[in-house]
């Protein structure tokens, strides 16, 4: 794939998320699907007709993309990578977004599992700077492990220069 | 420990410590304490109350309603008190053992434990109570902390404030610094100039909403019970356009009084003062403050060029400092007003560590300028295409709000601009207000680069960086491969390995070549 965003002259990230992470993103699309196809049920009492029909394909049509075709793109341009110093993360279908956050910087780390990830064996990486957080969603609980506790490592000792 | 403190090194005419080598006895804050604490409860109690006057008064029922609620006011007064007196007896503060402890709590007790080393500044504030009493209360603000300080003590004697940093400078940690700091170097903020500052404070745009909602509220009080008055309220409610419009100006008039008066009242006799590793700032007119913030914290500098500063070249100047975001935004103003020209040396004197030349960033390219004008332009059109069909007969003229959109996207697109230079990082961008932030590429939180669909086909990309919770920057539309030669020069590793970041810096991005 070509790369996405802006020319750098740092290398880009090259790990992906777990494989599962597009199942995650489906179901939760298609939890938006219903609700958007809810709501065009609802005007559809209100206004009824041929509106209401076009109103029916649009959802349709939105929830099919939602469902099918982002999580697939999400997943292929999702890529991250924790080096020594950093940890580099580039996202985004529409738009791409390319952040680094310095090892320094990190003051925590943890990993989250919602209900669905708990079912799919997949959890979430969070690490906090002083700005925020950050997050790299959806790897197989061993490998967000793995990662938490390198992260962890790795801020411990930046801090220690 | 340190027993050969000398006991008497809080000044002349003080008794004796108690415990010399521990440092302060355990003690209660001094009796005007109830009375802060007091109102401090009456604070707290001020929504029920305010409920319960407002039920009794406008409620209807029998009786007279203004002997009710003064009675419930006595006792609302009647019920803070008691709960000072009882907040009072039941806290004690002492030092000792190298830590101040703060023992409160009447039905939990709550014992908070702070080592001295990590106390980062005692900080004083008098308020008119305070003064009152000729007391101070105290904040001790600590390394890594919250949005509040830990140990507050609301009234204590000014002897018991120079025992307290007396304790702190003896224990070496990062409060210690110079143990009678002389300063540096002093601003001073004039009378003309408070003035200045208070008249383009330009908080109207937040106190707007809430005077707004000031008529709505009486209508909804008045119309009830007294229903003449009810009757002359309705014809204050303007009934054409003309009254409409003195309407919304009587409106923004007083929303500018009152962010005036607010000004003055934070801002009045501001003072900071630079000593070897820290800022001093004292101000307010009626509680007065005294802060303290460690240069090592402080991870910005932010110029802020207002809107109705702007056109004056005036400037106010703020800090991000870490651990201090959630506090008010007057707690962060390092100099509420600078003439333009006067930020460069004013930084220089006293925060050097971050100071900066303001002017002379990259801007974004000519062919951003149609990407930064079109949106809020779009936006305006769309918003006066809205009021056209709304307002019947106000057929073309909301169109022209397309206008002030482009006016505001252009100056948005003029504003922009970045440089990184020796390590430092600038950043312009525009919001309502010109900001520039300047800050050393080494305190990023983290940076980035965004490039969405269309930027990519005309190869445009944004900048992004967080210096801290409250102030993230970004540079839109800049060519992209100047946007990723600058994400390139901000990563740090050169910094990690304890090489001079200036150099790969100056190479890097320095020279970007304008397209």
């Amino acid at each position: 794939m070509v790369t996405a965003g802006p020319p750098t002259s740092t290398p880009e990230p090259s790990r992906t998320l777990a494989p599962a992470a597009r199942v995650l993103w489906r179901i939760e699309g298609l939890g938006s699907a219903v609700v958007a196809l809810i709501a065009v049920g609802f005007l559809q009492g209100l206004v009824g007709g041929t509106w209401a029909l076009a109103g029916w394909a649009a959802a349709l049509l939105v929830g099919a993309v939602a469902v099918v075709v982002v999580p697939e793109l999400r997943w292929r341009r999702w890529r991250w990578e924790v080096r020594e110093h950093e940890i580099d993360i580039r996202h985004g279908t529409l738009a791409v977004t390319r952040t680094l956050v310095p090892m320094l910087r990190v003051q925590h780390v943890d990993t989250t599992r919602g209900i669905l990830q708990q079912w799919l064996g997949l959890a979430t990486v969070v690490f906090h700077t002083a700005a925020g957080a950050n997050e790299i969603p959806a790897l197989t609980v061993a490998e967000a492990g793995h990662v938490r506790d390198r992260i962890a490592e790795l801020a411990r000792t930046a801090d220690e220069l | 420990m340190s027993s050969d403190d000398p006991p008497g090194d809080a000044g002349p005419g003080e008794p004796p410590l108690s415990s010399p080598v521990t440092g302060i006895a355990p003690r209660r804050l001094h009796p005007a304490g109830i009375a802060v604490l007091a109102l401090g409860s009456l604070r707290e109690l001020a929504l029920p109350l305010g409920v319960a006057l407002a039920a009794t008064i406008f409620g209807g029922g029998s009786g007279q309603p203004m002997l009710r609620a003064i009675v419930y006011a006595a006792i609302g007064a009647a019920v803070a008190a008691l709960a000072g007196y009882i907040r009072w007896t039941t806290t004690r503060w002492s030092v000792g053992e190298g830590r101040i402890r703060l023992r409160t709590g009447v039905l939990s007790e709550k014992e908070t434990d702070v080592p001295l080393g990590r106390v980062q500044a005692i900080d004083t504030v008098h308020g008119p109570l305070q003064r009152l009493f000729g007391v101070q209360g105290v904040q001790v603000q600590t390394a890594g902390g919250g949005r509040e300080s830990e140990i507050t003590l609301p009234a204590i004697r000014p002897a018991d404030v120079e025992l307290l940093r007396a304790a702190v400078r003896r224990q070496g940690g990062p409060g210690a610094a110079a143990a009678a700091p002389a300063a540096l170097a002093e601003r001073r903020l004039g009378r003309r100039r408070l003035l200045v500052a208070a008249l383009t404070a330009g908080q109207v745009g937040v106190l707007l909403p809430l005077l707004a909602v000031v008529p709505q509220l009486s209508e909804e009080l008045w119309g009830n019970d007294l229903e003449s008055a009810g009757r002359e309220g309705m014809r204050l409610v303007p009934e054409s356009a003309p009254e409409w419009i003195l309407a919304g100006l009587a409106l923004l008039v007083l929303a500018w009084l009152v962010s005036t008066a607010g000004s003055v009242l934070a801002f009045a006799g501001f003072t900071i003062a630079r000593d070897e590793d820290r800022l001093r700032v004292r101000r307010g007119l009626l509680a007065r403050r005294e802060a303290t913030v460690p240069v090592a914290r402080v991870q910005a500098v932010r110029v802020v060029e207002g809107l109705l500063r702007r056109p004056f070249g005036l400037a106010t100047v703020h800090v991000e400092v870490a651990g201090y975001a959630k506090e008010a935004a007057a707690a962060q103003t390092l100099f509420p007003l600078l003439r333009r020209a006067e930020v460069e040396p004013f930084l220089a004197a006293l925060l050097p560590e971050l100071a900066d030349v303001i002017d002379g960033l990259e801007g974004a390219p000519r062919r951003s300028l149609r990407r930064y004008v079109l949106p809020p332009a779009a936006l305006l059109l769309a918003l006066g295409a809205g009021a056209c069909l709304a307002v019947p007969g106000a057929a073309p003229w909301p169109l022209l709000a397309v206008l002030p959109g482009a006016a505001y996207g252009a100056s948005c697109w003029g504003a922009a601009g970045w440089r990184i230079e020796d390590g430092r990082l600038a950043v312009r961008f525009r919001r309502m207000a010109r900001i520039t932030v300047l800050a050393p590429a080494a305190r990023l939180q983290e940076h980035g680069v965004r490039q969405t669909v269309l930027q990519r086909r005309a190869r445009l990309a944004d900048v992004e960086v967080r210096v801290g919770a409250g102030t993230a920057a970004a540079v839109r539309h800049l060519d992209a491969s100047v946007a990723g030669r600058v994400f390139d020069a901000l990563r740090r590793e050169d910094v990690v390995f304890g090489l001079p970041p200036s150099e790969p810096h100056r190479q890097s991005a320095r020279t970007a070549p304008r397209r």
